[in-house]
């Protein structure tokens, strides 16, 4: 039975499940890394499925799709960096409210543009970007049938997630952009007696955490369901959190640890085939990624700090 | 041609004046020394210079030129540069990248680094500023971090340097080192703006004082026409006491004893390593130490906010080792924190809340779980009256206070309670001379109702003049004991500094011990 669990489908299906908490969670850390907290992850991933799938079935180009996810998280980002940095509100109350509005208004929508709530028309998925032929060429067929299973089956957002976080952690680290991203998340005042904006960093960094939760969305939705389906984020916006901060507020860790959670889900959905042998009840596996979001956040694993200056408002003296 | 002037600056707050047409010049390679209490305005002015705040009034002009500043951007094009009272780093980042925050050389927004550390190395070489460019800023002592705060100061462009309360967290050494860095910034040209309110400082690195008081400036002098005394009367307008008078202690009965204390800090390490001594009625005993050598885990072990991890705290032969705070104050122990801010108000409460807090469990100001406000609002008067704190009434918030009003009103507190111990920690920090002597003037008074006193400070000016025997605390053991007649600055600071070695242990236990504080 082990042989029939571990797979390279089970890897695979990791790398995919990990892909819209990669993305959003690399948002986060961004967000964070500026000084803003970014709980309203969940409601822009949503937006930005909800904006995808509308805009595929409608133009029927699953690209124009994963613009419009962009787009509209972007849109939603606006909200909390208005509220968060010019109005200096609670970040928290603030990405509450906007995952609650998100909620809402995909619902809303839905009834208004399709008539009923649930589940839009399928759009469909975007297909793999590479299509290998299998091997049947022995013990080196059986590696390559591995790597291309793992690794070369992926769809195309899958793969940008994997770019991004390579990206993201070289420009944080050896760029001007970076350097004073992480300096505006410790000591806001003291980058803005050097005369950088504190107000346009922070804009910037929530408007791109918003940009990545959109496409987070996408994936979700044009890669991986083919439909959209009221609050189908189901607490994604708050694993790649957890992720986040797993991660340390860096790219790259946001991308490993989301790999874990992704694994976990993917393990729980394999070990749902297997429950009539195993004989666990399949609420047990679904709960998987969840209690090694608990674990994590209870600093099982290390514990990690956050920037100084996370969730405090700027005020100019 | 002044390189800097000023041409009557008003600066209005809602309700107060800060400047009130305050005019001030500066010469190429000059230093001058901006004297006055807090609160007098000498911040709130330069800060005005260098783009922080925008003036309601009067001109500033750069090398003989009118300019507006309306950013710390524009003041850095302009050359002027600012060393903070709370420095301006950030912690997690390196020291080559905190200089070069904001002025990242590069191409395309990719920061080159190896320019960059270069710079910094030139820069440091050039002045005499020895530090590491990749060591990260929260691994620095404060000494090493305002060296940065300079250097990025220097590689911004400054002429013009601003200091704003440069030595309030230094230790006698690296107050010296710093004024030999100040002297050799002005021999390559540069001149500096030095704000301060401590009259010793003045004197030893000046060539000329401008003193301001409530906004205005009171007086210009030089420290060849001056003294002491003169400056203290010009800064804060009425003759003050510098040196205190105290009698002989009479050491009563036995208060507080400590035996082999060891606590460990937030992050688990041991931050006090086995610790005795004892304080006596009638008696101050100090703890001299450079900040962040124990004395803060020690002072909250004995106050009992952090439990120890070993030894025994006795007061008065009741064990309070592991006292909660509520038992220690039971008990008999006052506390001054080291941060009024943090632990000594709760700035979002009026003035007689805060004035009987640790209290407000008990009779007269309540029974049963009640509150009883008339007996507050009595006691809270009697002291505002007593404790001389400033504020129209006691229904003001306590963030509405000066710095010095606070501490008054946490001294009311603690010492209104009439406790067996008094635990002073920094009990004057940040606070101007009038308020500081009349600090140190019920220290003292606690002393003569025969209490005992224990005063954690890092001004060795301080610890000289109120204590009656002196600790050294180094890396969290007490190395000397002194009594106060038979020391002196320079040994103090020389056995802060770790001056004695650690005489105490086996030579592998203190390399660990280093690696550990790295």
């Amino acid at each position: 039975m082990l042989g029939d669990i571990i797979t390279p489908d089970l890897f695979a299906s990791a790398l995919r499940m990990a892909t819209p908490l990669a993305l959003a969670a690399i948002g986060g850390t961004i967000c964070e890394r500026s000084g803003v907290v970014n709980i309203a992850l969940e409601g822009m991933m949503l937006v930005g499925a909800f904006f995808g799938t509308v805009i595929t079935l409608a133009t029927g180009n699953a690209w124009l799709g994963i613009i419009a996810a962009v787009v509209s998280g972007v849109a939603v980002s606006a909200i909390h960096a208005f509220a968060s940095i010019n109005l200096r509100s609670d970040q928290v109350v603030s990405g509450t409210a906007i995952n609650i509005l998100a909620l809402g208004v995909t619902g809303f929508m839905m009834e208004r543009l399709y008539g009923h709530p649930g589940t839009t028309d399928p759009t469909g998925t975007l297909g793999p970007v590479f299509k290998f032929a299998m091997s049947d060429d022995g013990f080196f067929g059986t590696i390559w049938n591995w790597i291309n299973g793992i690794f070369l089956s992926h769809t195309p957002i899958v793969y940008m997630a994997i770019i991004i976080a390579i990206v993201a952690q070289w420009a944080m680290f050896r760029t001007r952009w970076g350097l004073h991203l992480r300096a505006l998340g410790e000591h806001p005042r003291a980058v803005d007696t050097v005369g950088v904006s504190v107000i346009r960093g922070r804009w910037i960094a929530v408007l791109m955490s918003g940009g990545l939760a959109g496409l987070a969305g996408a994936n979700l939705t044009l890669e991986q369901v083919g439909s959209f389906t009221e609050n189908m984020t189901n607490g994604r916006g708050f694993i790649a959190l957890a992720a986040n901060i797993f991660g340390h507020w860096t790219p790259v860790g946001s991308y490993l640890a989301s790999l874990l959670f992704g694994f976990a889900d993917a393990l729980q959905i394999k070990l749902q085939i297997f429950r009539g042998e195993i004989n666990i009840p399949p609420q047990f596996f679904l709960m998987l990624p969840y209690v090694l979001t608990v674990v994590v956040l209870a600093g099982v694993i290390g514990r990690a700090v956050g920037p100084a200056a996370v969730g405090k408002p700027y005020e100019k003296e | 041609m002044p390189v800097l002037e000023l041409r009557e600056i008003t600066k209005i707050f809602p309700g107060v004046v800060a400047n009130d047409r305050v005019s001030l010049e500066l010469e190429r390679g000059e230093i001058v020394a901006l004297l006055g209490e807090n609160g007098a305005g000498k911040s709130t002015l330069m800060n005005v210079v260098y783009g922080l705040m925008s003036s309601d009034g009067g001109q500033i002009l750069v090398n003989g030129e009118m300019v507006k500043i309306k950013s710390p951007r524009q003041a850095i094009d302009l050359g002027i540069g600012m060393v903070h009272q709370h420095f301006m780093l950030v912690e997690p980042l390196t020291v080559t990248e905190n200089i070069i925050l904001g002025r990242e050389p590069g191409r395309l927004g990719v920061i080159d680094f190896a320019t960059a550390r270069q710079k910094v190395q030139e820069i440091s070489a050039r002045y005499g500023l020895k530090v590491d460019p990749d060591a990260k800023i929260m691994d620095l002592s404060v000494g090493m971090q305002q060296r940065v705060e300079i250097l990025k100061a220097l590689y911004q462009g400054a002429s013009v340097l601003i200091l704003d309360e440069p030595t309030a967290v230094l230790t006698p050494q690296e107050v010296k080192e710093l004024f030999r860095v100040v002297r050799s910034l002005v021999d390559e040209g540069l001149s500096v703006v030095f704000i301060t309110h401590k009259l010793e400082e003045v004197m030893s690195v000046s060539d000329r004082i401008v003193v301001m008081r409530d906004g205005k400036v009171v007086g210009e002098t030089k420290p060849s026409e001056t003294d002491d005394v003169g400056l203290a009367r010009m800064m804060v307008g009425r003759d003050v006491v510098l040196s205190v008078e105290k009698g002989p202690s009479t050491c009563g009965a036995q208060v507080l004893e400590v035996t082999d204390l060891e606590v460990r800090d937030d992050r688990g390490l041991e931050a006090v390593r086995g610790v005795s001594f004892t304080v006596c009625g009638g008696e101050v005993v100090a703890l001299a130490g450079v900040s962040g050598n124990g004395q803060s885990e020690l002072v909250e072990a004995i106050v009992g906010l952090r439990r120890p991890s070993s030894g025994s705290l006795q007061l008065k032969g009741l064990d309070i080792t592991h006292a909660s705070a509520r038992a220690s104050i039971e008990a008999g122990v006052s506390h001054i924190p080291e941060d009024r801010h943090r632990r000594g108000l709760v700035l979002e409460f009026d003035l007689a809340e805060n004035l009987i807090l640790g209290d407000h469990r008990l009779p007269p100001f309540a029974s049963h779980g009640i509150m009883h406000p008339s007996a507050i609002a009595g006691v809270a008067e009697r002291r505002i009256e007593d404790y001389d704190v400033r504020t129209p009434s006691w229904h003001v918030l306590a963030s509405n206070l000066s710095g010095g009003n606070q501490q008054k009103v946490v001294v009311a507190r603690e010492i209104g309670r009439n406790p067996e111990l008094l635990v002073a920690a920094q009990p004057t920090r940040g606070l101007d001379v009038g308020s500081i002597e009349f600090v140190h003037k019920q220290i003292l008074a606690e002393r003569e109702n025969g209490k005992a006193v224990l005063l954690v400070s890092l001004e060795l000016e301080e610890v000289l003049s109120l204590a009656d025997r002196i600790l050294v605390i180094f890396e969290g053991r007490i190395v000397q004991e002194f009594t106060v007649d038979e020391v002196d600055e320079e040994t103090l600071g020389y056995y802060m500094t770790g001056g004695g070695g650690s005489k105490l242990d086996g030579e592998a236990e203190h390399v660990e011990m280093t690696e550990g504080d790295s």
